[in-house]
């Protein structure tokens, strides 16, 4: 399979402080891979890097092949889509001016173009074409989100980055907001490298998951094999809860001595 | 005085609603200037956040200046008028432009703008496209206050000879007019709360969403840039009649009347227009410059002023020295003191009438006579100056039996009551005209002589002749008494500097 994003030898530094020793990773493209860890590990610091909105100490990332230090920056963001946490979009700008705004740095006189890729994504991502007159302050959490989506995707991307984009809204929407984007990685097939805190949602949502510890891969693998498999005591200590929930159907939940039902009966 | 400012309103809208004009247009083109070059300026140092403290630092001091001397500062460099008020007020309406532009600026959100350079806009786009978008509602405050602040301060504009509402208060300062004065301060009042209210509505507009309010604003938009876009036009087109002299006056109540005076005779007997800038701030020291630079065309001046303030010679002027004063004027200045107006406005002593004339009394050695029986009043001032109480009980060998401190308007009704009987006096006090007093000669030609003539410039005389011809009607027409009696009709009666020359004009026959 082909290579989408390649970490080569990236090290990150500010002064004294190491972010990231030394990175090396490959990545296929079409997956979708989850980036793990707790705060400070590293792990968005690597998402901007891919964007160029952090420059690596030394090393070299290549996007699709190519090396990002021989391609225009410019060209490049626009080439990837961007979705990142909390309430980000334009506040200036209608719903319809959010989601066309990649598109509108590109062709700028192509309307019915524009226009056409913002109808397709507010539908792929669920949002009623009545709201495109509306302004992000006049949008529920959720609705947002949405819109950050449709975004991201409107240029339509072959890779997607996402920084923690459920991180502020409640566990409903938040469970809604997940289920779509699996499905919208099922249909379309982009490369999405999806940064968050939370193991449960890195496990659920991604095809690999990436766990990383002080800017170091713990493992690097299958949702399936994180879980059964962990590669490190950091990697075991953090799907615990994971390893030792039974998913059993009601009838037998009893017959597991690890889950609630059997310690009640 | 509701009533005297209804009347001055009802009877001098024409003169008023020029002032108002004028008051719109200069601070208009001020705050213009100030939107785009603060705006261009706090964007700038928004990007460039090095140069901001620094930046900031010069602003905020130059803010700190004090009106007045700034307005000094830059006569040198822009002379009288306008421009110079123009600069001025760009200068103070810079500091609150370029704070709340740099303030709105950098408080945009950092996320949002990390968010719009991740997607992959350039610099521009996300300056033009979220940044300065986002910032508009701080920066629309900013020019709030700012437009407020220069239509006030535009005030001040007439203390260097520009128009705008000024006029009217620094002329009812000068001639002791308040209801002209207050009327001016209200008007400028009432001009700067309509500007916020509609700057009020333009913001509120701003933050309406939808379609068609958007239509809307751009429609409202382009009216209101057509409009300013005319305002200017009109004010910046040049005058047609290629024919006029300028003439400029001190802030005087004599000067106002003088100014009318020639205004109206010249206007009446040649093919000139005469505009005039009525009381210009800091006299002789701002239009004398403004001749020499061509300004200005023509002046009232006094002898003894040119002598010690313009020639700055260090000794006394008597009229003796009036050829020497002449050459020097021409030859050093390119002017020439034209025609001579027949009064001395200079320092003077009055004794009550009844005093003079029971003991003969006509000069200050006669006061001899009279030596430690009379009674002093004089303004405070009076005593400290050098060339005050000192000066005449020196020069006179003279004592007094007693002395004492008044102001200078109840100095005049102490006189006329008996409650002093001998006081020193301005030749041409409008007050003298009514008093019961004998204005005394100075015997010993103690003070400087201040015989006032027209100091015109020698070019203009070249290319319109028929103004000195003019000119030369007012040879020794005005004496002390004249003028004195015309600065007490505008300052005591309330009359129109113009309609008092022009009554004079009439007395004498040079108009019909």
């Amino acid at each position: 399979m082909a290579i989408a994003i390649e970490f080569s030898h990236i090290r990150k530094s500010y002064g004294d402080t190491v972010i990231i020793p030394d990175l090396n990773l490959q990545i296929e493209k079409g997956e979708f891979v989850t980036i793990v860890g707790s705060s400070g590990c590293g792990k968005t610091t690597a998402l901007k890097m891919i964007n160029g909105l952090y420059e690596p100490t030394s090393g070299d990332i290549f996007v699709n092949g190519e090396n990002i230090k021989n391609i225009d920056m410019i060209r490049l963001r626009r080439s990837i889509g961007y979705a990142i946490q909390g309430s980000v979009l334009f506040p200036n700008m209608t719903v319809e001016e959010n989601i066309s705004y990649v598109p509108s740095l590109w062709n700028k006189n192509d309307k019915e173009k524009t226009k056409k890729a913002v109808d397709k994504w507010m539908e792929v991502i669920g949002l009623d074409s009545s709201m495109k007159d509306r302004y992000p302050s006049e949008l529920s959490g959720g609705q947002q989100q949405r819109v950050g989506i449709a975004r991201a995707l409107a240029a339509s991307p072959d890779i997607l980055l996402m920084d923690e984009p459920f991180g502020a809204v409640d566990a409903i929407t938040r469970e809604q907001l997940q289920n779509e984007l699996k499905s919208l990685h099922k249909k379309t097939g982009i490369t999405i490298l999806f940064v968050t805190h939370d193991i449960e949602e890195a496990l659920k949502l991604g095809t690999k998951v990436l766990v990383l510890d002080k800017g170091e891969i713990e493992q690097y693998d299958k949702p399936s094999e994180i879980v059964q498999n962990p590669a490190t005591d950091f990697v075991k200590k953090l799907v615990e809860k994971q390893r030792r929930a039974c998913n059993l159907p009601d009838e037998r939940l009893r017959e597991c001595e690890y889950c609630g039902a059997y310690m009640l009966s | 005085m509701i009533k005297e400012i209804g009347i001055l309103l009802s009877t001098k809208w024409d003169f008023f609603g020029k002032l108002l004009l004028e008051h719109i247009e200069i601070s208009l083109i001020a705050i213009l200037i100030a939107i785009v070059f603060g705006g261009i300026v706090g964007i700038f140092i928004s990007e460039f956040q090095k140069s901001a403290k620094l930046t900031l630092g010069v602003i905020n001091f130059l803010y700190t200046i004090p009106s007045i001397s700034m307005l000094g500062f830059l006569i040198p460099f822009s002379g009288i008028g306008n421009a110079t008020a123009i600069i001025a007020l760009t200068i103070y309406a810079l500091l609150p432009m370029v704070r709340n532009t740099y303030t709105g600026m950098i408080n945009v959100d950092a996320g949002i703008l990390e968010a719009a350079k991740g997607m992959g806009s350039t610099k521009k786009q996300i300056l033009f496209r979220v940044q300065i978008p986002l910032a508009m509602p701080v920066i629309i405050s900013g020019i709030r206050n700012m437009v407020t602040m220069t239509i006030a301060l535009a005030g001040i504009a007439s203390f260097i000879g520009a128009g705008g509402l000024g006029v009217a208060i620094y002329r009812g300062i000068t001639t002791n007019n308040a209801a002209m004065t207050i009327t001016g301060s209200l008007i400028i009042a009432v001009l700067a709360l309509a500007v916020d209210f509609i700057l009020g509505f333009v913001e509120k507009r701003m933050q309406i969403h939808g379609k068609a309010a958007k239509k809307q604003n751009r429609i409202l938009a382009v009216i209101s840039l057509v409009l300013i876009f005319c305002i200017l036009i009109v004010g910046l087109l040049p005058k047609k009649n290629k024919n006029i002299i300028h003439l400029a006056t001190k802030p005087m109540t004599e000067q106002y009347i003088l100014g009318e005076m020639l205004k109206l005779y010249i206007e009446n007997n040649t093919d000139l227009s005469v505009d005039i800038t009525q009381g210009v701030g800091g006299g002789t020291s701002n239009i004398e410059p403004a001749m020499e630079s061509g300004e200005f065309d023509l002046y009232p001046e006094y002898t003894g002023t040119g002598w010690n303030m313009v020639l700055k010679h260090e000794n006394q002027y008597g009229e003796e020295q009036f050829d020497i004063l002449q050459k020097e004027y021409q030859e050093k200045l390119g002017l020439t003191w034209d025609v001579m107006l027949g009064f001395n406005n200079t320092y003077g002593i009055a004794v009550r009438k009844d005093i003079a004339v029971k003991n003969d009394i006509k000069t200050y050695s006669d006061l001899q006579k009279l030596n430690g029986k009379l009674i002093l009043g004089a303004e405070y001032d009076f005593f400290e100056r050098q060339d005050g109480y000192d000066m005449l009980s020196k020069t006179y060998n003279l004592l007094f039996a007693s002395t004492s401190d008044m102001d200078m308007g109840l100095k005049y009704q102490a006189i006329n009551s008996g409650k002093i009987d001998i006081m020193p006096v301005n030749t041409t006090d409008g007050q003298l005209a009514q008093a019961d007093v004998v204005l005394l000669e100075d015997d010993k030609n103690m003070y400087p002589s201040y015989q006032a003539g027209m100091v015109v410039r020698e070019e203009i005389l070249d290319k319109y002749p028929q103004l000195h011809s003019a000119l030369q009607k007012f040879d020794k027409l005005i004496n002390e008494s004249d003028i004195q009696r015309m600065n007490y009709e505008v300052e005591s009666g309330k009359k129109e500097p113009r309609d008092v020359a022009k009554a004079f004009l009439l007395e004498k026959g040079l108009i019909e």
